[in-house]
């Protein structure tokens, strides 16, 4: 690389061991799949062997709490689980908050930088990073969004470029073949797909879900033996989908488990039209390690964005992602790169039924609450066996995989 | 300040002390995060190219360039030679610094084109956002599809090869976006 130079990596001293400096960007751009990510990368560096020194750099902090009530979202400086939290906005501000985070930055400067999803850096940051004065080196990653398509190994650790030759840059993707950087495999959420192997360990763990969540004596609180319906998309008609769980109802008994956000009411608009034909239960907005248990417990979700679809891909059970809606149905586009890794994992009358159910609830411009499709979910659930072993089949090859952390710490040794 | 989403083939900008001309876009992908693009780019001082992903928010200096009006005169194998009207002085460009940009112009265009002098060496090009160029091959068209939606490959005078609509046949004159390479319109 022409632009490039031998940087040398700060190595801070913790408790007489070396650990690198590590900080995360993240700006919440809607919903919380952004804060999700970066919070889940940063507890899985943190897993690692030699974990590094982890700042992170968030402007909602408001949403980071929700996913780890550890967070304060009062607090523009703050330590939690040994990282340093700060607030991106108050470290612009003229206040005493903004000058302790910029004094901070300035005193420890950033010498591995992570830019979830191209956020970006906050000019404070800027004005550090490329001080003309400073002749001390930064690595920045891009970390971007989690796709199936080809492009995801074609820019994978791809070299990028900065306005200096003293901040060098790089791309790193996530995604589902070896040639990415794969998917984040984080403790909390490997113990919960553990405790979901066996059915013992299942049931242990939807008791112990329920028991705090359902509400004593209600239909939701003895359905651990239920099949587990998780849902959890953006806006739209759930009418058809709450009809088919209806009929699906003859074959098994249903628990649907229906997470907080926006797909929650409108879910709850097409039960209650149908006079409650299966017991629900509505969620509060849970922190992000128990959303994973009900992911990992449940026999098939609905999910949405990318975080709880890359978990929903792990857990190795059946589900349907819904992909977030871009303009000229470019999301479709994402959809069928998806189902292209998927496909080599079923055999083709199952995969058509799956594909088919993609497509439908895919196929829509823009969410709303209204917006309806032509799902058909009945066929899928009562292929459910088969599809059991698909799905199974295709998280067994994501394990097989890179663990996006190791493997983002790898390419970082690998550029120095 | 440039940033990434301003930069086409042919755009000079600054990475420490060295300026890098944009060769050639190699591809773009697009994301609710924005799009990612990769150029080929040009050391213009020690000539060394490298293939980087930018993404769109990245900001870089500018420079400030010379930029003169000429004609392109003749094409020598892969050397360009434009022609400063007034003073009759030429300057080559290799095709290879061209980039993309050498598939747009033809010896036959009648207008000036922007060339980009860095240290008073000529390094780059930039033609205009619309140019016009004949169609020498492609399958016939499909009377009736005026559509614009369903594309194909043809291959232009310039020898360069470009998508299409089904409409457009042999002789047919398009105007090309070249910012991007992509079909605007059919010259009427």
């Amino acid at each position: 690389m022409a632009y490039g130079i031998q940087i040398m990596l700060k190595w801070g001293a913790r408790g007489g061991e070396e650990s690198m400096d590590i900080d995360i960007l993240c700006k919440v751009v809607d919903n919380y799949g952004d804060i999700g990510v970066a919070y889940r990368l940063a507890r899985s560096l943190s897993e690692t062997p030699e974990p590094p020194r982890l700042r992170l750099v968030v402007d909602e902090l408001l949403a980071f709490a929700a996913l780890d009530p550890a967070v304060d979202p009062a607090s523009a400086c703050q330590r939690v689980h040994g990282w340093e939290v700060f607030s991106w906005k108050e470290g612009g501000a003229e206040s005493a908050a903004g000058e302790a985070i910029r004094a901070a930055f300035k005193e420890r400067r950033p010498r591995c930088l992570i830019e979830c999803f191209a956020c970006g850096r906050p000019e404070w940051l800027e004005a550090i990073l490329f001080d003309p004065v400073s002749e001390e080196g930064c690595l920045v990653l891009d970390l971007e969004h989690l796709t199936a398509e080809a492009y995801a190994e074609d820019f994978h650790r791809m070299p990028s470029l900065t306005r200096s030759p003293l901040v060098r840059k790089a791309m790193f993707l996530p995604g589902f073949t070896p040639r990415t950087g794969g998917l984040v495999m984080d403790r909390a959420f490997a113990i919960s797909l553990e405790r979901a192997r066996s059915e013992e360990g299942r049931r242990g763990l939807r008791r112990e879900l329920l028991a705090r969540l359902a509400e004593p004596g209600s239909p939701a609180a003895g359905a651990e033996a239920s099949f587990w319906f998780a849902v959890f998309s953006y806006e739209r008609d759930y009418g058809r989908v709450v009809a088919e769980l209806s009929a699906f109802v003859g074959d098994s008994p249903i628990l649907a488990l229906v997470a907080a956000g926006k797909s929650q009411d409108c879910f709850r608009r097409a039960w209650e039209a149908a006079s409650a034909p299966f017991p629900a239960l509505f969620l509060p907005f849970l922190p992000q390690t128990d959303w994973d248990a009900f992911l990992a417990a449940a026999d098939f979700a609905i999910v949405r964005g990318e975080d709880s679809w890359s978990r929903a891909a792990l857990a190795g059970r059946p589900f349907l992602w819904q992909a977030y809606p871009q303009e000229g149905r470019h999301h479709m586009v994402k959809v069928e790169a998806f189902l292209d890794r998927l496909r080599p994992h079923f055999r083709p009358e199952a995969f058509a039924t799956l594909a088919e159910l993609y497509r439908a609830f895919n196929g829509r411009d823009r969410d709303a609450p209204e917006a309806a499709g032509g799902e058909a979910l009945l066929p899928v659930l009562r292929r459910r066996d088969e599809l059991r072993d698909g799905f199974a089949s295709f998280a067994a090859s994501l394990a097989r995989g890179p663990d996006l952390g190791p493997a983002l710490l790898t390419f970082l040794g690998d550029l120095v | 300040m440039v940033v990434t989403s301003d930069l086409r083939t042919g755009s000079v900008f600054k990475v420490g002390n060295d300026a890098l001309v944009v060769q050639k876009i190699l591809g773009q992908k697009t994301g609710r995060s924005g799009m990612v693009t990769r150029f080929r780019v040009k050391n213009i001082v020690t000539g060394q190219t490298s293939d980087v992903a930018l993404d769109a928010g990245e900001k870089f200096e500018s420079i400030d360039l010379d930029i003169f009006q000429m004609k392109l005169s003749y094409i020598d194998g892969d050397t360009y030679v434009f022609m400063e009207q007034e003073t009759f002085e030429q300057y080559e460009i290799a095709k290879d610094d061209l980039g993309d940009n050498a598939g747009y112009i033809s010896v036959d265009d009648d207008y000036p084109i922007e060339i980009t002098f860095y240290e008073g060496k000529p390094v780059g090009i930039t033609p205009p956002i619309l140019v016009e160029r004949t169609i020498t091959y492609c399958e016939p068209g499909v009377k009736g599809d005026t559509s614009g939606k369903t594309f194909k490959p043809a291959t232009l005078d310039t020898g360069i090869e470009v998508s299409v609509p089904l409409f457009c046949d042999i002789g047919t004159r398009i105007k090309l976006d070249t910012r991007d390479g992509t079909f605007a319109e059919r010259v009427k």
